[in-house]
């Protein structure tokens, strides 16, 4: 098997949505190691950024087993336009906790929802790895949905603060919702529908966002509109990429 | 003939590289058997995201390795079923509960979370305790505070 047959095989596609959203996020979130604003959240969002990492790690595992692939050259090795993940998660936040905790909220309740949805599969232990997965980005969605109610109904700074974050970040989240292919966006695929998955999303996100005092117009986009989970990224994303696969493009055998 | 009991044996001496428990009385083994010399360990996963599960796998390695008549060692990571602090042995929570760790007790699952019980203080006993945050020193442990005695102390994640 091969790398191409890895990215042109439907199940794969959605799960390389959510490897490649968390292998990012949580690349670009353990910048904030060291820098948060309180120490408690400092490990918090470490250990956030550690749980994406490694959940990224179980979903290449299972590809890696199927196509007969090393997880790291999933990981590593693809070209920018192979990458599924959504430009979200790597937009720059330019250390607005702000702008990484609403980040990191929209992106591991969509991850939850889909482990949810991918632990129906019945291919091989799939079901049995993102139970446990939605099982632990549950304890994420939970901790950093208080903190949007908490930030949102904080001080008049705090909340004019993560107003404009969510302001900021509203186009890009609807791509969370892009189907990865063309054959998948016939199909409607994602385990159930792009629809249903997005009303859910929807309803958490308004739920959370209510009890934050805060507000934010979040849209589906057309189908039809190509973002980077079929490979149309942005500047930031393929900078990022570029970033974390230096050491591995340098020295390919390399081992710590 | 090697027989699981021995390994068994040999796993007792593989220590949570943190706490001052085992792998066995954490309730990680999952399965053991020996066949013509050559040992398979199923280990459990606490979390993902632990860093020292790879330790751990060097250690059973070693471990079981050393174990007379043993010719080889085959170790495999399984998420079903899921690892749970239910899992951890009598011996184990008294360990933990004398390191300032407690447990959830077994059953209270999942009706029990983190942010809608009050977990019993290890060092006085009081229900007047809060969580302080979800992650701990480890991805298994979460930190609460003791209001009665102002003590902070660790507590072994329930799932959710």
């Amino acid at each position: 098997m091969t790398m191409q047959t890895m990215l042109t095989d439907p199940l794969a596609a959605i799960v390389l949505i959510h490897a490649d959203d968390l292998l990012m996020l949580g690349h670009v979130q353990s910048d904030w190691t060291g820098l948060a604003p309180i120490l408690e959240e400092d490990i918090a969002a470490s250990s956030m950024a550690q749980d994406d990492l490694s959940h990224a790690l179980v979903l290449y595992q299972f590809l890696g087993d199927r196509f007969d692939l090393d997880p790291d050259a999933i990981a590593f090795d693809r070209s920018a336009e192979d990458y599924r993940c959504c430009d979200l998660v790597t937009v720059p936040d330019e250390f607005d906790w702000a702008v990484s905790l609403c980040k990191r909220w929209m992106t591991s309740l969509f991850a939850k929802l889909g482990f949810d949805r991918l632990a129906t599969v019945d291919e091989g232990d799939l079901s049995d790895r993102c139970a446990r997965l939605a099982d632990e980005a549950a304890i994420h969605v939970t901790h950093l949905g208080n903190w949007m109610v908490r930030l949102g109904a904080g001080s008049t700074e705090s909340k004019a603060r993560m107003q404009a974050a969510l302001d900021r970040l509203a186009t890009e989240a609807g791509m969370l919702f892009e189907p990865p292919d063309k054959a998948l966006a016939e199909s409607d695929g994602f385990c159930c529908g792009r629809n249903e998955i997005y009303a859910e999303w929807l309803a958490e996100a308004t739920r959370v966002l209510e009890a934050a005092g805060l507000t934010s117009a979040f849209t589906l986009p057309d189908r039809s509109l190509e973002g980077g989970r079929r490979g149309a990224h942005a500047a930031h994303f393929t900078s990022q990429l570029a970033e974390m696969t230096e050491v591995r493009r340098s020295e390919p055998a390399t081992a710590w | 003939m090697v027989s699981a009991a021995e390994i068994r044996i040999a796993l007792d001496q593989v220590p949570d590289p943190e706490l001052p428990v085992s792998i066995v009385e954490l309730g990680m083994v999952q399965n053991v058997a020996c066949d013509d010399g050559c040992a398979r360990v199923t280990l459990l996963p606490t979390y993902t995201g632990c860093p020292a599960l790879p330790m751990i796998e060097a250690d059973v390695r070693d471990k079981v390795g050393a174990v007379p008549g043993v010719q080889s060692v085959e170790v495999a990571w399984c998420y079903e079923p899921a690892w749970t602090p239910d899992l951890v042995s009598p011996e184990g929570r008294t360990k933990l509960r004398d390191h300032g760790v407690t447990t959830p007790c077994c059953g209270q699952q999942p009706t029990v979370t983190l942010t809608t019980s009050a977990i019993p203080c290890p060092y006085c006993g009081s229900q007047n305790t809060r969580l302080d945050s979800p992650f701990g020193p480890t991805r298994c442990r979460s930190i609460h505070f003791c209001e009665a005695c102002r003590n902070q102390f660790e507590h072994m994640k329930p799932r959710s």
